[in-house]
């Protein structure tokens, strides 16, 4: 699948879309139709809330963001290939959904517990496909 | 053999006169080598047989816990003791694959189905292939399912709602090399101070090398027995130890940020302590997953040997050293024993065993009596045994 506003293609295609402005992702959830959950990913063979499955249920777009609970910095490679130093944090995502994603930051300092962050496409032109990085609310690029 | 009587307790694992481990053997934990699996598993398999005076011919089932040697890792490996036609199974369940290897024993006894099984853990270093890396779901980050990372959010979440320090995270990491460092079975037989600890290279946030179990190889082996095989074999009941309670279970949602892997640990202990007719303050050792430093600070306060918050304090204080109130990890742990995966629990309930007879020369807490062996397994699975010196 290739983004109609962008050649690059996304590095996780079951998981975002590059949104209207070029630059943010959207994500993608599946709402159960038992139980009115939000699931992520939206593949997800049954709703993680409460089993029911989601074959049936309704995709839903949402802008890719929400509270960043918890933060370290990843001194070391820990899968081959893996770019370190690098910082991984826990976001809320959704009421109920906690996921592990890449902060696009130059270092803790400009992270805070609780603040607001926001799913943005990381340009990887010579590998053909963006990837998913979060960035504080009030910050634009990815660095 | 056997004589299936129902227990009069409500406890299922009274029944059948009771299950017991008999005998006790290990091969060193190591790191990689060439050596065969089947050479270290029949090490520690051989040793249990000595330990406990039993033949191998009256071993009636074998349940093996291993996660990166292959399939039918067990008849390839007991074959050499003999084809005498027993039941083999293999158990895979990540770090606690060991512990439930046993778990499996303990009710094969219970049952009376049989009353001689062998328990063993044994295990290569593989290649970490894993399940969740197979289900067919993309994850936004790569390190999603790589436990270190989640671990060191842990443990920033933890210091910073305990309010304590990175140097009392990591003296974990000191006790338990220095334990490691009196056991002979152990991959790491050094003491490390605590600048030690601290000026390793960093790993993840706040966790340095040190702090963080190795991985490598190697296997440990326990005798299961019934009550009545005791007194029918004729085996020494003086070094016995009596497995009180078995419990398992696995994750559920989590009530708030991170305490899903606690909550496990918790019910599953409690659980434990409840079938076994103790409270937590009773056990003399406790033998628990202590991976990343973090983790036994965190089971501590969860299994309940101490107070909610005072993980780091009860440490301080000394009460989880030899000799303390109750001696976390007495074998070293994950952390100085070494976490070879299919062998760690069954590492751990040996320990316990030798401790609660009064047999582990240079490391012996004194006047032990209830011993606990936790673990948990990527997924995540918990597994908890009570193990009683009386009879």
């Amino acid at each position: 699948m290739t983004d109609s506003k962008t050649s690059l293609k996304p590095l996780q295609p079951t998981l975002y879309e590059l949104a209207e402005d070029g630059h943010s992702l959207n994500f993608f959830f599946m709402q159960c139709s038992a139980c009115g959950g939000l699931n992520f990913p939206a593949n997800a063979p049954g709703c993680m809330h409460c089993g029911e499955p989601l074959s049936g249920a309704q995709r839903v777009t949402r802008p890719g963001g929400g509270e960043l609970l918890e933060f370290v910095t990843l001194h070391v490679p820990l899968l081959p290939g893996m770019a370190a130093p690098s910082i991984a944090g826990d976001i809320r995502i959704a009421p109920g959904i906690v996921e592990e994603g890449v902060m696009a930051v130059g270092d803790e300092t400009a992270l805070k517990h609780g603040m607001t962050v926001r799913a943005v496409a990381a340009m990887k032109p010579e590998e053909g496909v963006y990837a998913c990085r979060f960035v504080p609310v009030n910050e634009g690029a990815v660095q | 053999m056997s004589n299936f009587q129902q227990p009069t307790s409500g406890n299922w694992l009274d029944a059948n006169g009771g299950v017991f481990i008999v005998g006790i053997g290990l091969h060193p934990y190591q790191f990689p080598s060439e050596t065969p699996y089947t050479e270290l598993g029949l090490t520690a398999v051989r040793a249990a047989l000595q330990d406990s005076g039993l033949p191998w011919d009256r071993v009636q089932s074998a349940y093996v816990g291993t996660t990166s040697i292959g399939m039918a890792a067990g008849r390839v490996m007991l074959r050499h003791l003999g084809s005498t036609g027993l039941a083999v199974t293999q158990v895979e369940n990540a770090s606690a694959s060991g512990s439930f290897a046993f778990r499996q024993a303990c009710m094969e006894v219970a049952t009376g189905m049989s009353d001689v099984v062998l328990a063993v853990g044994v295990d290569k270093h593989g290649d970490g292939r894993r399940a969740a890396n197979k289900d067919g779901l993309e994850r936004l980050s790569e390190t999603a399912t790589i436990p270190a990372a989640k671990f060191a959010m842990m443990a920033r979440t933890y210091l910073r709602e305990r309010g304590a320090s990175v140097e009392e995270m990591a003296n974990v990491a000191v006790k338990n090399h220095s334990n490691a460092a009196r056991n002979p079975f152990a991959q790491f037989r050094k003491t490390r101070t605590l600048e030690q600890v601290l000026a390793s290279p960093r790993v993840v946030g706040d966790l340095t090398v040190q702090q963080c179990c190795p991985r490598g190889e190697g296997a440990a082996a326990v005798m299961v027995v019934s009550g009545n095989a005791i007194r029918k074999l004729g085996l020494d009941s003086q070094r016995c130890v009596r497995v009180k309670a078995s419990v398992a279970g696995s994750e559920r949602p989590e009530m708030q940020y991170g305490d899903s892997a606690v909550e496990l640990v918790r019910t599953s202990a409690q659980a434990a302590f409840d079938q076994a007719g103790i409270a937590p303050k009773e056990l003399d050792l406790l033998e628990l997953h202590d991976a990343f430093s973090v983790e036994e600070l965190l089971y501590s306060e969860a299994i309940g040997v101490c107070d909610s918050g005072e993980g780091a304090r009860y440490l301080a204080r000394g009460d989880s050293q030899i000799g303390g109130r109750c001696a976390i990890n007495a074998s070293g742990g994950l952390i100085g024993m070494g976490h070879p995966l299919g062998p760690t629990g069954i590492g751990q309930l040996a320990e316990i065993t030798r401790q609660l007879r009064g047999e582990a020369e240079g490391r012996q807490h004194p006047k032990a009596q209830w011993g606990m062996a936790h673990m948990i397994g990527l997924g995540s699975v918990s597994v908890a045994h009570v193990l009683s010196a009386s009879a």
